[in-house]
């Protein structure tokens, strides 16, 4: 029993991390309409970068995640309109050139993240390393505790900025009918170019924390991705709020498998159940909509 | 149907210089050294696998992120069945490889092609990754280890070998897709799927047809590509890399034509080989490759054939490029 709940908490731990990491590849899909095979680059490069700021600047990730949102938001920002670009394109199928120029991306990032360090594995520390809370049966590390109060943190800053402010008003039109938004007087190009650097923020963002708890190499940008796909699939793709529901179940799937069956066969039960999911219920389990 | 092609020159022209090609590939390894033997062998190989690809990819209009996991049956097969306590010969694994793969490809592809763009890309990729999963923990595979098969030490029977299968997938596909209705109906299905079904075409059994035969091309690939490495496991030829290669290949050269894949299979290859033998190491390639997809998706989203097929298209191209700057 106690095994039981240890597993319970480690999953919804994990589960809010993926959410974070998840929710901004929704709001892109929900209002470009592109699924970003980068998703899990971006999560990789973020790592890296909080790596970085701790090893040569000294900066505890649990701060420098700040500065890695800002840097990320930036540089999403400036490749939106080139995915914009694609996206609306006169090409036979911008939905299929669009996968392609992401997928393009990510072998980039994950070409050079090779080329650059290597296959070797690098821990982000941080003070919280190491420290642990005990309530009861249950032991939590105060990092994961913490990177979870974190991801949650942000996802709602997000859903405050979709519902509570004009900007993310534009962002719900927008998801709704470009053309409509577009005659309502909303800057569809600049809107979207914002909402790719929120995305990619965020999943930064997530990158340092899971870098955190884990650790960060190239090869770990692939299954990222496919995690997040899993979560967007789960929650119907574009549908943001039904991410919190799939973030938690990916989150408690993982652990339970991993302590009750064996660590080596999550990854076999995890994309087994994504690609039953989308045989099944393509249109995800629990509804669509922004 | 099309009325039956007339011998124009044009045509004429064609299939003398597609001879001409054919004669110069046969006697090719009489003029090399067996180092440049094993890059054109591998230049054949990457051919034939980005035309396999280009099946479901250019023509279907069905962009398959899961390529891998079918060249890695055709090769995990051919080891298993070539292992000492099975010990069967080569060509006797051939046709399980193929008959394994076609199985696979029918019973996944009836449900997986329902979905459609983006969800068909992400299912086979989650496919493909099971299946290394898979792979990596089962025991008759080998697990991580993998699996080491007989050495045939012939260079030039893998050459052929490879020639051989590569030239029967473009003849194949340019007879069935070019000169047949099958051709008509799968590109119909590509252009507009309820236009298509609405037609009297039952875009169902093409498509899971088209898959099919697109899977049993890549894991004969597989099976020759285990012959002649003679060792292989999980990550070597289930990896996202070969997906990968496929993809930029069929991209690079042109979708959905049928010289295209040809082009980009060899150039990449090359351009691989030449990587590898300058850094000691192809991990800078990858980077390229993610470059060259994003520029060919820019710029030239009709492959590399473009340029040389139609002068029109050329023009579109420098057009596009200038009005950029």
């Amino acid at each position: 029993m106690d095994l039981f709940l240890q597993t319970l908490v480690n999953g919804i731990l994990i589960g809010g991390i993926l959410i974070c990491l998840t929710i901004g590849f929704q709001l892109t899909f929900g209002v470009l309409h592109v699924i970003d095979f980068a998703v899990g680059g971006w999560t990789m490069l973020g790592g890296y970068t909080a790596y970085w700021l701790v090893t040569l600047a000294g900066i505890d990730p649990f701060i420098s995640i700040f500065l890695v949102f800002a840097l990320f938001l930036l540089i999403g920002r400036g490749l939106g309109p080139l995915i914009y670009h694609v996206r609306t394109s006169k090409y036979a199928r911008p939905d299929l050139m669009a996968l392609a120029f992401t997928f393009g991306i990510f072998l980039f990032m994950r070409g050079g993240a090779l080329w650059l360090w290597s296959y070797n594995s690098r821990s982000v520390d941080s003070v919280l390393s190491g420290q642990f809370l005990s309530l009861g049966p249950v032991t939590i590390p105060l990092m994961r505790l913490s990177a979870f109060l974190l991801a949650m943190l942000f996802s709602l800053g997000l859903f405050i900025l979709l519902y509570r402010s004009r900007f993310g008003m534009a962002v719900r039109a927008l998801a709704q009918n470009h053309d409509h938004a577009g005659l309502m007087g909303v800057d569809v190009k600049r809107v979207s170019a914002w909402v790719y650097g929120i995305y990619t923020a965020l999943t930064a963002s997530a990158g340092v924390l899971i870098a955190t708890i884990y650790s960060v190499n190239p090869s770990v940008g692939v299954r990222y991705t496919l995690f997040a796909f899993f979560v967007a699939v789960l929650a119907g793709l574009g549908s943001v709020g039904g991410v919190l529901v799939a973030g938690l179940a990916l989150g408690l799937l993982e652990a339970y498998v991993a302590t009750y069956i064996g660590a080596r066969y999550s990854l076999l039960i995890v994309f087994g159940t994504l690609y039953l999911v989308l045989l099944v219920a393509p249109k995800g389990v629990l509804g669509r909509g922004i | 149907m099309a009325s039956k092609p007339v011998l124009t020159p044009k045509l004429i022209i064609r299939a003398l210089l597609i001879g001409a090609i054919v004669i110069a590939l046969a006697v090719l390894p009489a003029f090399i050294d067996s180092y440049t033997l094993r890059i054109a062998t591998g230049a054949l190989m990457w051919a034939g696998l980005a035309c396999a690809w280009n099946i479901v990819g250019g023509y279907a209009g069905y962009i398959s992120f899961g390529h891998s996991a079918f060249f890695g049956i055709g090769a995990y097969t051919t080891a298993i069945l070539m292992q000492s306590n099975i010990g069967a010969s080569f060509f006797v694994t051939l046709l399980p490889a193929i008959i394994l793969s076609i199985a696979v490809a029918v019973a996944i592809g009836g449900p997986t092609m329902r979905l459609r763009g983006a969800y068909f890309a992400i299912a086979t990729w989650a496919f493909a990754e099971m299946l290394m999963q898979l792979v990596t923990v089962l025991d008759f595979t080998g697990g991580t280890a993998g699996l080491s098969l007989p050495a045939y030490l012939n260079e030039f029977f893998f050459y052929y070998i490879m020639l051989i299968a590569s030239a029967a997938s473009f003849i194949g596909v340019w007879l069935l897709i070019e000169r047949s209705r099958f051709g008509f109906r799968i590109k119909a299905l590509r252009d507009d799927e309820p236009a298509a079904e609405s037609l009297g075409i039952r875009t169902n059994l093409v498509k899971v047809q088209s898959f099919a035969l697109s899977a049993a091309i890549t894991a004969l690939f597989g099976s020759i590509y285990a012959y002649w490495t003679t060792y292989i496991d999980p990550y070597s030829v289930m990896g996202p890399e070969i997906t990968d290669q496929m993809v930029v290949m069929v991209l690079l050269g042109g979708l959905g034509t049928v010289w295209g894949p040809a082009l980009g299979g060899v150039l990449l290859w090359i351009t691989n080989r030449y990587i590898w033998s300058t850094f000691g190491d192809t991990v800078i390639y990858l980077p390229i490759l993610g470059v060259i997809i994003a520029l060919v998706v820019l710029f030239l989203p009709n492959g590399l054939i473009s340029l040389i097929v139609g002068r029109q298209r050329g023009k579109e191209l420098i057009s596009r490029i200038l009005g950029k700057l």
